[in-house]
């Protein structure tokens, strides 16, 4: 059970994300026309310190670039990408990216990862619970990270976050990507009200 | 406000904000273009509405621009693009025509998803800020940022430099005084051994006569009165006089030994460091490398074998105190390339008008991306505080100045070989007759 949430809503939040997944995997698939897999999201209570670990744990000790975009609504939060050099490169060419890329394109195609990513997910979710979800701009993390600096826990403004990553991939390209939700613990409360409107609708 | 109201500010809203707005429906077609983009386009709403917008604007990125808005089609979700990475959608004249400062206008796009009753995404609806200013602004931060920023290195660079300096000038002031001081003692030893050495030798020749007048008196011992034998065999027994007249040659002999010691020591500091004749001279380079060897011999012993593979060249005019300190470094530097123990191979030859000196070792070798540093000053791959950085360049300089060349050729795991070329003359020395006539000396 996640803290926040009572039995009832941590069960339809894993289920809604499962739905959520889905659907974002569809539409992915249709933008891209490659099927795209996602891994069942996994949810918890993550303290903010452990962030760095969290980021670490899935994408192995290897280097990366992060992205981030904020979302707000029925409820805020950020999403955070990751990916490595290679993966970027493979998600250009899924985006229409043409050509070797250059310094500028390199940055974009991060910035365009969070952004179709993290929409298609968050969309996802927002829609099962008939939220209104908007997008501010993305914004870049770096590039070339160790996987340990892409959060730094002390400039973080909250303590606990409820977490929801998940894993993208592209079988036939094997191409991979790390997607992080991240929910102020604040939000949580505003969570659970949309996930108690959608039960009472069953 | 009624429902007309509201579509009228919406209306206004679209066609004077200074914002361009535009909308395209799924197949690419333009549904809506306000006056900001009529202006900057030169194109008007009515020639362009229900034409294609990658018809109408060729120059536009099509494969990238396609999946962006295709993807706000499928996801019903906002996109970005922005300045930084992406200078523009439409190259638009910018809004400087006489300050300047940019080739187009600068712009940051919003995709946006206009959707139907049913959430269905009917078109998407693009807006384009011009950010020329800011982006301007934040441009020249950047710039200064990056100025100052490399400011601030070089100065730290500098004051690392400085220090090296500084530590360097104190070492050589020290080097220098040391050096003077053992000039000194060198000459306040040479009067004692002086006369110890002329004494030794009076020494040497009284015994000889002493030993000469004691085999008389042997040979007439049998003629004295047995009570004189009796007590004279006593004392000869009492001092074991037989050992006494063998070891007597024996010390006066290692005495000399010792001394002739301490006088090459002697010779060789004087030499070394020249201070009773510096300036350019004729010097025989083999000399010059026996001396050095001579000096440094402690340093190196334990740590290598010296092999002499000598090519007896011509002499050279040169200033050999600054040759020795050349061939001082390479030796002690040759030295400490083994991990254990090694051996350092001196060569000299002669080449048409020069001569070179070859220091070899078998040491651990220097990487291809040293080996172009190692002559840089302040470059040192010894640990902090322990080497300068500058005894090559010292090198480097010295060698140069003789108008020559210092070569190192190297091999990680086999060794390193420097090379000294040095021409044999150099018309430095003043008279040539004398020159000519000390270079025809036989060797």
């Amino acid at each position: 059970m996640i803290k926040g949430l009572n039995e009832d809503q941590t069960a339809a939040l894993q289920e809604l994300a499962n739905i959520g997944m889905g659907q974002a995997g569809n539409s992915l698939a249709r933008i891209w026309k490659e099927f795209v897999h996602l891994s069942i999201p996994r949810i918890a209570m993550v303290d903010a310190s452990r962030l760095p670990d969290l980021i670490l744990g899935f994408v192995g000790d290897t280097a990366v670039s992060a992205s981030r975009q904020a979302f707000h609504g029925g409820f805020r939060g950020e999403v955070l990408v990751v990916v490595t050099a290679k993966d970027r490169n493979g998600l250009a060419q899924l985006m229409g990216f043409e050509g070797q890329l250059d310094a500028a394109e390199r940055e974009e195609v991060l910035l365009d990862i969070v952004n179709i990513l993290g929409g298609a997910c968050v969309g996802g979710i927002a829609q099962q619970v008939s939220a209104e979800i908007g997008f501010s701009a993305p914004s870049l993390i770096g590039e070339d990270l160790d996987p340990l600096d892409v959060i730094n826990p002390e400039q973080l403004a909250i303590d606990t976050a409820l977490s929801l990553e998940v894993c993208f991939q592209v079988e036939n390209r094997s191409l991979t990507a790390h997607l992080v939700i991240l929910l102020p613990n604040n939000e949580v409360g505003a969570l659970a009200d949309l996930l108690d409107q959608f039960l009472c609708t069953l | 406000m009624n429902d007309q109201h509201n579509t009228l500010v919406a209306d206004f809203i679209v066609e004077r904000l200074e914002l361009g707005v535009f909308a395209v429906d799924a197949q690419f077609n333009i549904v809506l273009w306000n006056r900001f983009m009529h202006t900057h386009s030169g194109k008007s709403a009515q020639s362009l509405k229900g034409s294609n917008l990658f018809t109408t604007f060729p120059e536009l990125p099509e494969s990238w621009l396609k999946r962006k808005i295709e993807s706000v089609f499928a996801l019903g979700n906002y996109a970005f693009t922005s300045w930084e990475q992406r200078a523009y959608l439409f190259r638009f004249k910018h809004n400087r025509p006489i300050t300047g400062g940019v080739e187009a206008m600068l712009q940051n796009c919003t995709f946006l998803p206009l959707k139907d009753e049913k959430g269905k995404v009917e078109f998407v609806v693009i807006t384009l800020q011009d950010c020329t200013d800011n982006a301007l602004i934040q441009q020249r931060l950047a710039e200064a940022i990056t100025i100052s920023d490399e400011e601030r290195r070089k100065q730290q660079e500098l004051i690392v430099k400085l220090e090296d300096a500084k530590n360097q000038l104190f070492q050589s002031e020290k080097l220098a005084s040391i050096g003077q001081l053992a000039a000194g003692v060198a000459h306040e030893i040479n009067n004692p051994i002086g006369f110890v050495n002329s004494n030794l030798g009076t020494l040497e020749r009284n015994v000889t006569d002493l030993m000469k007048l004691m085999a008389v008196f042997e040979s007439k011992e049998a003629e004295l009165p047995e009570a004189a034998q009796q007590e004279l065999r006593k004392i000869k027994k009492d001092i074991d006089f037989e050992y006494v007249k063998e070891d007597l040659a024996d010390l006066i002999n290692e005495s000399k030994e010792g001394l002739g010691h301490v006088r090459r020591i002697v010779a060789d500091l004087k030499d070394f460091s020249r201070v009773d004749q510096s300036g350019w001279q004729i010097a025989d380079l083999e000399k010059c490398i026996d001396t050095t060897l001579n000096v440094v011999s402690n340093e190196i012993r334990y740590k290598a074998t010296v092999v002499k593979e000598y090519g007896h060249p011509p002499l050279v005019e040169c200033v050999p105190g600054q040759i020795n300190q050349v061939l001082m470094n390479l030796v002690v530097n040759a030295s400490q390339a083994f991990p254990e123990r090694g051996q350092i191979t001196l060569r000299t030859g002669e080449e048409g008008m020069y001569v070179w000196i070859e220091v070899q070792d078998d040491g651990v070798g220097i990487p291809p991306e040293n080996l172009q540093r190692i002559f840089e000053p302040f470059f040192t791959t010894k640990p902090v505080g322990t080497g300068t950085g500058l005894g090559l360049s010292v090198c480097y300089n010295i060698v140069r100045k003789h108008e020559g060349e210092l070569t190192v050729r190297s091999e990680v795991g086999k060794g390193s070989c420097f090379r000294i070329l040095l021409p044999i003359f150099h018309g430095k020395m003043g008279e040539s007759e004398e020159l000519e006539a000390a270079l025809s000396v036989p060797q």
